[in-house]
């Protein structure tokens, strides 16, 4: 098991370069620079930005340069704000991200695993029906439209919540329960797809039959089971959680990273993109990472070579 | 000498699945609905249109119509901001986004289960190496993926099938479409991965089990392993997973109309047509309640369907 | 709502009677979201304003400027949501005026014009500093002018500073020709020749140098400047054994007569200049700061300002907070304690913050178009005025079929823009280069102009007034002439040559863009027969395909006026390549450009620039489409705040009123109401100019 993390562990640094350098090679085939804008740079105020960015050197230069760079930690400064590093950037807004992100995945894996588990308990009861057709319901509703919905409700109608930007933990109310919708239902109908499969299966029979009682049945070798997909799920779900909190970001005036990344893409701001996507890249592997080692923890008939 | 043997037809696991389905009403209605809803997107356009005339991109002559004008008789739905009547763009918006999930979704099944399936079962580096390829291709921006592939694809380098598909689906002319067939593939790209997850966990819980080894031991090659015995076994969470991909692809496709890349205009999907509804909420609601409202029933049959699906085709599942 | 909430509830035994209780569930589910949504519009009463109305108790305003800045550095950046955070923060020679925008002084309280308008002396004040105690003199402007000019400062808007002599040639890093001991002159080699010299202020050495006849000045590029050499045989003789010298900072024509004396040497005449050094691009920046950090000088903790207004706190994409600045020369004269600036891009956002009380003021062409009918109502907060900033399709004329100027017309006259500004709400029609309503003069011009050219030309007067506007017909006939006949079918037409394929709308994926391609489309399909395709691209893809001219048929643009002169308009398709993406260069148009910049008579140069316009609109490269509207809203307790045609706000004016009293009403005359404590300071300010103007 050990030297099983370890490997993983030491492939992350060579594979985060690898998914740069086909994101940088990305950046450079899509058309438009960060320079451009509505008016016209004159040709020679143009000549000298691309000499300064060295980008009339070849290409392979470039990406020498830059990938020696990198390998020191080194991303650069901002394209578009100039005089800002790219990792102070990532530093000062990660956090507002961090904390909605995270907060809303509690709350989805609170609310979701709990319903699923008991609609599997209950299945075909109303409460069965009801709360998967609930949970569909948040699959079906974007979250830019269920956003602006809850601001109207909530703080127009009502006047309970602030409408936009963070300050004082009321004003998380909103985004975080816009954020969490979509992954609540997910994790629901999952746990509940997973627990109906466990709770048929052989071990569990025999577990009843050895006379354990329902509870201990549930939580001690239920659960386990049934909540693999939910695993699985995880993972990659908290890394695109990050750049999936775009759309609250936007409706709720939130600083946060997710909003930076997709502006960076927008304005082709290529340290930025490199620094941001490095960044999530690590993040994902190491959720993989975690994820896979409590595979093992969870299901015993997994063992990894 | 003639042999007079009845040939006894044989239950095969196909005709279980389907007997038991149609048991399921839920799913049965799911079913209904979405067949509605198809045969409405293909011949829905053109009956109204010959009906009154409305197409989805028709803004009214008469000045004084174009504008946003509640549900009516004229108008079954209303119409938008321009004066067009909803109703004709929500079932011109259902035939993008429903191609949108059927297709997106079956691209990423194939590749997803076998990939996945192939990783799970093989174990060891080839699995490692597998999930490690997963794992670089989920690190990349897919709205970079998205501004390449239709930048470098939708101008004069767009491929003839595709100029044929858009002009046999949208008319002549209409270059609009290619684009919305090159985000069927970037979206496809993208969502097959965390089914490739998904399969592998299954499947690693799976291969260990005593019918694999009975499959093993009597010399079953390695791909009927795979394909004909681990598959349909893991088959439950990866249908329930298959119908939770349907509308994610439909919601990032809505995402990304929302930021200006999926959709174009004058095409709309219903992704495309809530965003530009959510605005106006507060004075027009109809024109978000009623592209919202066929999304999510849509949605909702396809889920009903998908359970029914999984109750039928997991011959574990016994209501007891 | 409340009413379905208990109406839900006063179903809710029905649903221990229920055997399919999963259906009630979902039927109850979908009732009340409907009743929510559709209660919800008819539930808030009008109130007199438009969401919560409550002056501030602390002397603070709350402003949306728009998206996040690219930095604090005031040479570096273009953009207007920069620029009203460079208008707190650095104070230049002058200052935007806060109705109309024309040159008010600031750091000099008087200048002089030379006669041949390509001079200017600025007479600095002596009291001004920056706001660590440093004096501020003319010096600071000779270094701050040189580093905005300096190549290694990446610039958008250098090019607004290219009038002054050899900042061109510094910027993109140019050479001189040095034969022996003399420069090659511009004016052998095709340049023209130089007027002569009329003395102006004290003569000094620079003085001398900077009005000697102009020097060539040839590419820094060694390879780029082989092929000059090698496209002029006369050229290549004359450089033959040359030395190359580069353009220096020294060279450009800026000179510090002495510590409060300033002087600009432009090359060719531009009367509008003065205007133009208002803008964020000419305001100093302190040297000694600079040394010291280098690129971040301009980080919170180092950051040094000469403003009404000094940095307190900056978080970014959250808030940037300035706080009053007790240095600035002028402290008594500013009002407001606090500025908060808060940069959001979400229209929707913005709105519903200003509803809640949250901001009191946001930037222009934020009122989404739905929202229009509703919030014009508040005629004490909306305002709605004419912007120097229009919308209009380039065509691109180097590809057919645009090449051929019949289809061109044919096509402008077939768009009716009366219409589409109704469709638009916040728009007026548009039918040349130039707005009309911002320039009174030039408008006057530009009638005597046509009423001219009609006489000239002996058409009717009904017949002219329909000129170059809309008329289906006379569009219909032209392209018939032209070889693609338009066939009429009962109610409809059709042109079945036209190549469609070959055509396209093309525009950057945004709303508005796209109404109004819509609504074109829409229009020339209804008036001409012909379907054109819509193309709707990301911004960066769009830009370069624009600029490039390489786009098929129209490509959307938009453009907002540098300075108050109708030049920054005209000046779009002048010279090649151009702003004006359509591929369009004419060397007569040019030329009427160029000779009227030359005139000194302002009324005459007006009516030159009148008939270069009328001139180009014939040749139409473009179609022009709409003026767009200030369309911001403001509380009625914020003052001194006025909707200018460039939405850029002088902020040391702006003050909050807590006597709803004296509160705005009424905002359509807000230009001409009266307000005796905003015209008692910006006459102090204006009087010392004034005294020197005569």
């Amino acid at each position: 098991m050990f030297s099983f993390i370890l490997r993983r562990l030491l492939m992350i640094i060579p594979m985060a370069l690898v998914v740069v350098t086909l994101t940088w090679g990305l950046v450079r085939i899509a058309p438009g620079n960060f320079y451009s804008g509505e008016k016209k740079l004159p040709a020679g105020v143009e000549a000298t930005i691309r000499k300064k960015y060295g980008l009339d050197q070849p290409w392979y230069t470039q990406y020498g340069m830059m990938m020696s760079n990198i390998v020191r930690g080194d991303f650069g400064d901002s394209l578009k704000y100039q005089g800002q590093s790219v990792n102070e950037i990532i530093r000062r807004h990660l956090p507002y991200s961090a904390t909605i992100g995270i907060l809303g995945y509690l709350l989805a894996l609170t609310l979701g695993l709990t319903a699923g588990t008991i609609a599997a308990l209950r299945q075909n009861s109303w409460f069965d029906y009801g709360s998967m057709s609930l949970a569909m319901f948040g699959l079906s509703v974007p979250n830019f439209v269920l956003g602006p919905i809850l601001v109207l409700i909530f703080s127009f109608w009502l006047y309970l919540l602030p409408s936009a930007r963070l300050g004082g933990p009321l004003s998380l109310i909103l985004p975080v329960v816009t954020l969490a919708a979509i992954y609540t239902a997910y994790i629901a109908r999952l746990t509940r797809a997973g627990m109906l499969e466990v709770m048929r299966s052989d071990y569990i029979r025999t577990a009843r039959a050895k006379g354990l009682d329902e509870r201990s049945v549930l939580l001690r070798h239920a659960i386990r089971g049934g909540i693999i997909p939910v695993v699985s799920f995880t993972g990659p779900a908290l890394a695109a959680l990050l750049a999936g909190t775009v759309v609250v970001e936007k409706v709720f005036a939130i600083p946060g990273l997710g909003n930076i990344f997709i502006q960076s893409v927008l304005n082709r701001d290529e340290p930025l993109i490199l620094g941001i996507v490095a960044f999530l890249s690590i993040l994902i592997m190491v959720f993989n990472l975690i994820v896979d080692i409590s595979y093992g923890f969870l299901d015993p008939r997994i063992r990894y070579e | 000498m003639t042999e007079n043997v009845e040939i006894i037809k044989g239950a095969s696991l196909g005709r279980d699945a389907w007997k038991r389905l149609l048991r399921n009403k839920l799913a049965v209605f799911g079913m209904i609905v979405l067949g509605l809803m198809i045969v409405a997107v293909i011949i829905g356009p053109a009956i109204i249109a010959w009906t009154t005339g409305y197409t989805y991109d028709s803004i009214p002559e008469q000045k004084e119509l174009v504008k946003a004008m509640g549900p009516s008789f004229r108008h079954l739905m209303g119409t938008d901001d321009a004066g067009r009547d909803i109703l004709a763009r929500v079932l011109q918006g259902g035939r993008i986004s429903l191609m949108v999930g059927i297709i997106s979704t079956t691209v990423s099944l194939i590749i997803g289960v076998s990939y996945g399936a192939t990783a799970g079962y093989l174990g060891g580096r080839i699995d490692n190496l597998m999930m490690r390829i997963v794992d670089i291709f989920y690190s990349i921006p897919y709205i970079l993926i998205v501004i390449v592939l239709l930048s470098v694809f939708g101008g004069p380098s767009t491929p003839d099938w595709i100029k044929w598909l858009s002009a046999t689906l949208g008319g002549a002319g209409n270059q609009g479409l290619s684009q919305i067939f090159l985000l069927f593939f970037a979206l496809g790209l993208v969502s097959w991965l965390t089914m490739a997850r998904v399969v592998r966990g299954q499947i690693l819980s799976l291969k260990n089990q005593e019918f694999v080894m009975a499959a093993k031991a009597t010399g079953v090659s390695t791909f009927a392993i795979i394909f004909r015995h681990l598959v349909p076994n893991a088959l439950g969470p990866v249908i329930v997973y298959a119908t939770l991909t349907v509308p994610s692809v439909m919601l990032t496709e809505a995402f990304l109309s929302y930021l200006g890349l999926g959709v174009q205009a004058p095409f709309a999907s219903w992704g495309s047509l809530a965003a530009d509804g959510v605005k106006n909420i507060a004075i027009f609601p109809w024109q978000l309640l009623f592209p919202g409202l066929t999304m999510a029933l849509t949605l909702f049959s396809l889920n009903f369907l998908g359970d029914g699906l999984r109750d039928a085709l997991d011959p574990q599942t016994r209501k007891f | 709502m409340i009413n379905s909430i208990k109406f839900i509830a006063l179903t809710f035994p029905v649903f221990y009677m229920l055997k399919k209780r999963s259906s009630y569930f979902l039927i109850a589910v979908a009732a009340l979201i409907l009743s929510v949504l559709i209660s919800g519009c008819s539930s808030s009463a009008r109130g007199k304003y438009f969401g919560k109305t409550v002056a501030p108790t602390d002397n603070v305003l709350r402003y949306v400027t728009g998206s996040e800045p690219e930095t604090l550095d005031p040479h570096i950046s273009s953009g207007q949501p920069e620029a009203r955070i460079y208008m707190a923060l650095f104070e230049g020679l002058v200052e935007y005026g806060p109705k109309d925008q024309q040159p008010i002084p600031a750091l000099a309280k008087s200048w002089e014009i030379s006669p041949n308008v390509d001079e200017f002396i600025f007479h600095l004040r002596d009291n001004a500093k920056w706001n660590d105690g440093t004096p501020i003199t003319a010096n600071d402007f000779v270094y701050s002018f040189r580093r905005a000019f300096s190549p290694e400062i990446l610039s958008s808007s250098a090019e607004l500073g290219f009038f002054i002599q050899y900042a061109e040639a510094f910027k993109t890093e140019q050479v001189f020709v040095k034969n022996g001991d003399a420069f090659l002159l511009s004016k052998d080699f095709g340049g023209d020749e130089p007027k002569p010299h009329v003395a102006f202020g004290p003569e000094t050495d620079f003085n001398k140098f900077i009005h000697e006849p102009a020097r060539l000045t040839l590419e820094g590029d060694e390879k780029a400047r082989a092929k000059q050499i090698e496209a002029d045989p006369k050229l290549k003789a004359a450089v033959n054994g040359a030395e190359f010298v580069p353009v220096k900072a020294e060279d450009i024509g800026i000179e510090a007569i002495d510590d409060y004396t300033l002087r600009i040497t432009l090359r060719q005449s531009a009367p509008f200049f003065v205007g133009l050094l208002a803008h964020q691009f000419f305001r100093p920046v302190p040297q000694h700061t600079i040394r010291t950090w280098g690129k971040d000088w301009i980080r919170k903790e180092h950051i040094v300002t000469n403003g009404p207004f000094r940095i307190k706190d900056y978080r970014p994409y959250d808030a940037l907070v300035l706080e009053k600045s007790p240095n600035y020369w002028d402290a008594a004269n500013v009002h407001l304690d606090r500025l908060e600036f808060y940069p959001l891009e979400e229209n929707s956002t913005i709105l519903n913050l200003y509803k809640a009380g949250a901001i009191d003021a946001f930037l222009n062409h934020s009122v989404l178009t739905s929202w229009t009918e509703e919030v014009r109502l508040y005629k004490d907060e909306y305002l709605n005025f004419p912007e120097a900033s229009t919308a209009y399709y380039s065509m691109n004329v180097t590809k057919p079929p645009f090449n051929d100027l019949r289809l061109r017309k044919a096509f402008a006259l077939a768009t009716d823009r009366v219409s589409l500004s109704n469709y638009r709400k916040v728009t007026k029609p548009l039918y040349d280069l130039t707005p009309s309503g911002i320039f009174p003069e030039y408008d006057k011009a530009r009638e005597k102009v046509s009423e001219e050219i009609r006489k000239e030309r002996g058409i009717a007067p009904e017949v002219w007034a329909n000129y170059r506007k809309f008329d289906p017909e006379e569009a219909r006939k032209i392209l018939t002439e032209a070889g693609f006949p338009v066939k009429k079918n009962g109610d409809t037409y059709s042109c079945p040559n036209f190549p469609t394929d070959a055509v396209s709308i093309t525009f950057n994926t945004n709303e508005n863009n796209r109404g109004i391609a819509e609504f074109v489309q829409a229009q020339w399909k209804q008036n001409l027969g012909i379907t054109v395709p819509l193309k709707s691209q990301e911004f960066k893809t769009f830009l370069k395909d624009r600029h490039d001219v390489q786009y098929v048929g129209f490509a959307q643009s938009l453009w907002s006026g540098d300075y108050m002169d109708p030049y920054t308009f005209l000046g779009l398709h002048y010279g090649y390549p151009n702003n004006g993406d359509a591929g369009f260069n004419d060397p007569k148009y040019n030329k009427m450009l160029d000779d009227a910049n030359a005139e000194l008579d302002p009324t005459k140069r007006y009516e030159m620039l009148a008939r270069a316009e009328f001139y180009v609109m014939e040749q139409q490269p473009s179609v022009p489409l709409t003026i767009n509207a200030t369309n911001w809203m403001k509380k009625p307790y914020v003052k001194g705040m006025y909707p200018n045609p460039g939405t850029l706000f002088a902020w040391k004016f702006v003050y909050i009123e807590s006597d709803p009293a004296k509160w705005d009403h009424d905002v359509e005359n807000i230009m001409a109401d009266s307000d005796p404590q905003f015209e008692r300071q910006l006459n102090e300010l204006t009087a010392t100019q004034k005294a020197v103007t005569k």
